[in-house]
């Protein structure tokens, strides 16, 4: 990758973690939100994007990383600090998650195509079914954590953690383990042929991507301080991942990062212009962005500097809208 | 007295049913190291299906396959890769995304022995493999831009970086002119050269005859003659399949 991307990823970096001396609490609010929709959307990026297994499990895997730190925070009674009680609580999220990808993802991951999509989707709801039924995760009712009031905090650690994802996902795209994936979702019969092992590199790339889904779902149950099955397990925040991350430009580094904080940008713009109608509006752009530049943003910038404005009308033609 | 080394590879009664249609019947043929065997025989004969039984894309029903004297009837595909046995695919399966270099780095990465490690040896690898199948000047376009000529070749560079010592050639010519086909046919001289045994599924005869020291011959999965090409080429049970019986 060309050297002045890096430049302006490490600016818009530094911009990003210095937003609290603005001082404004929605600003932030706004902040934690889209720092953790790109990290869930660049998570989606590594099984959906590079391996190309649109999974509709990630969302499970978000629910993990809430219960698990929501259950040691509040049922532990862990005689430390709250914050490294959190810590404890991120790691033990992540670790179920993890568990539960290697156990769904060996026999999921046989699956291809619309058969992944749909049993990934079985998966979330049985989960959220499993949840609402254990007592140490407040069944149907919820937990609730201990309130704190450190926006600034949850802020620098949304962007952390984003930064950490966006540095595994740029080694991924320049490794061997990267080619692997990207081989296996061109032709995975052909990645095979070709001395990839396919099952070993999907249920990595499932891993990986279960992890940071996980932190962030475990940042976000501390920051709201209360969670429940129906919103931990809300299949729209996997619909959304994937939107973002086809929006920004699946399978590249910065397009699913760019794709969560335009999106977010102009759902927060609408929603506060038309409130009832933001949800119609939402789906109107993505409608449009889905005939004009189906391929990202990433694609839209290559096609747009070699073609001009004939690009978009080319989109439409080649998908016979 | 010391034991004759096993053969490349010994195909022993294999047989591969779809749902009661019988695609490949006991079938058994060996392969010596550095030859060029010519699988041959009409459309549905069994040919495609017995080389995914060899790469490992299918199970056969019944038989052993042993490379190099080891089974290997169990062994996923991609460990058959880094055994070292690499194959092209009829339906070609380019990398379309990819570009050719890309493509062709994925075997030299993952190929035999598990590998090159090293992102900018595979690449260096695979640039020397397009020059040999003559796609040097299409390194960085990508492979769904390749007509269908060079796609081929691209098919063909991406099993040889694997570095195969067992290469199976599934129709590499097929829809190539009479110049293209004389230059695959070069191309697979200096693969053998190179110590590569090779399979080589071909409907060219003349490609086959002139190409392939044995030539074995299926119909409806059924093995009706083996041997030596020109022997092959005259027995009448290989001509009336081709061409029917002769009329008296």
């Amino acid at each position: 990758m060309r050297a002045w991307v890096w430049i302006v990823a490490i600016v818009a970096t530094a911009l990003i973690a210095a937003g609290p001396l603005v001082g404004d609490p929605v600003l932030i609010q706004y902040g934690i939100n889209a720092l953790l929709f790109a990290t869930v959307a660049q998570s989606w990026n590594i099984i959906g994007g590079f391996a190309g297994y649109p999974s509709f499990g990630n969302s499970v895997f978000y629910g993990l990383g809430t219960y698990g730190t929501a259950i040691v925070m509040v049922q532990f009674h862990l005689p430390f600090d709250p914050w490294v009680t959190f810590g404890i609580g991120l790691a033990f999220g992540a670790l179920l998650a993890v568990l539960c990808a290697l156990l769904i993802g060996l026999p999921v991951l046989r699956l291809r195509g619309h058969y992944f999509a749909i049993a990934t989707l079985g998966v979330s709801g049985a989960m959220q079914a499993i949840i609402s039924n254990l007592d140490i995760a407040g069944a149907n009712i919820g937990l609730i954590l201990p309130l704190t009031r450190a926006d600034n905090m949850f802020y620098e650690l949304a962007l952390a953690l984003l930064v950490a994802c966006v540095l595994t996902v740029a080694w991924i795209s320049r490794s061997r383990f990267g080619m692997g994936l990207i081989a296996i979702r061109e032709d995975e019969d052909a990645a095979a042929s070709m001395g990839v092992n396919t099952t070993v590199y999907k249920t990595m790339a499932l891993v990986l991507s279960a992890v940071f889904t996980a932190i962030a779902g475990g940042i976000n149950a501390y920051w709201i301080t209360f969670i429940e099955p129906a919103q931990a397990f809300d299949l729209t925040l996997n619909v959304r991942m994937v939107i973002m991350a086809m929006f920004g430009g699946p399978g590249t580094v910065f397009g699913p990062v760019i794709g969560a904080f335009v999106l977010s940008a102009v759902y927060e713009l609408l929603a506060s212009w038309i409130s009832t109608a933001a949800a119609l509006l939402f789906g109107v752009v993505i409608v449009l962005l889905i005939i004009f530049m189906p391929r990202g943003l990433a694609d839209l910038f290559v096609g747009l500097r070699q073609q001009g404005p004939a690009y978009l009308m080319q989109n439409v033609r080649q998908h016979r809208l | 007295m010391s034991e004759a080394p096993p053969p490349l590879l010994d195909v022993r009664g294999l047989t591969k049913r779809f749902q009661g249609v019988v695609s490949v019947c006991d079938v058994s043929f060996t392969m010596t190291d550095g030859e060029i065997l010519g699988l041959i025989g009409p459309n549905g004969a069994g040919k495609t299906t017995l080389v995914n039984m060899i790469s490992g894309t299918l199970t056969p029903d019944e038989g052993e396959i042993a490379f190099q004297g080891v089974p290997i009837r169990r062994v996923p595909p991609f460990r058959r890769a880094h055994l070292g046995i690499g194959r092209t695919f009829q339906v070609m399966k380019p990398f379309l995304g990819l570009t050719a270099l890309e493509n062709v780095a994925v075997g030299a990465l993952f190929g035999f022995e598990g590998g090159e490690h090293s992102m900018q040896a595979a690449r260096d690898q695979a640039r020397e493999w397009l020059s040999f199948v003559g796609l040097a000047t299409r390194v960085d376009q990508t492979a769904d831009s390749l007509s269908g000529p060079d796609r081929k070749r691209l098919e063909l560079a991406k099993a040889l970086a694997l570095r195969p010592k067992l290469l199976l050639l599934d129709e590499a010519m097929a829809g190539l002119n009479t110049v293209e086909v004389d230059e695959v046919v070069g191309v697979i001289r200096q693969i053998r050269e190179r110590g590569v045994t090779i399979l080589i599924i071909e409907h060219i005869m003349k490609a086959v005859r002139s190409l392939a020291d044995r030539v074995l011959v299926l119909h409806h999965g059924e093995q009706i003659a083996e041997g030596d090409t020109a022997t092959v080429f005259d027995d009448p049970r290989v001509i009336e399949a081709y061409l029917g019986k002769r009329r008296t």
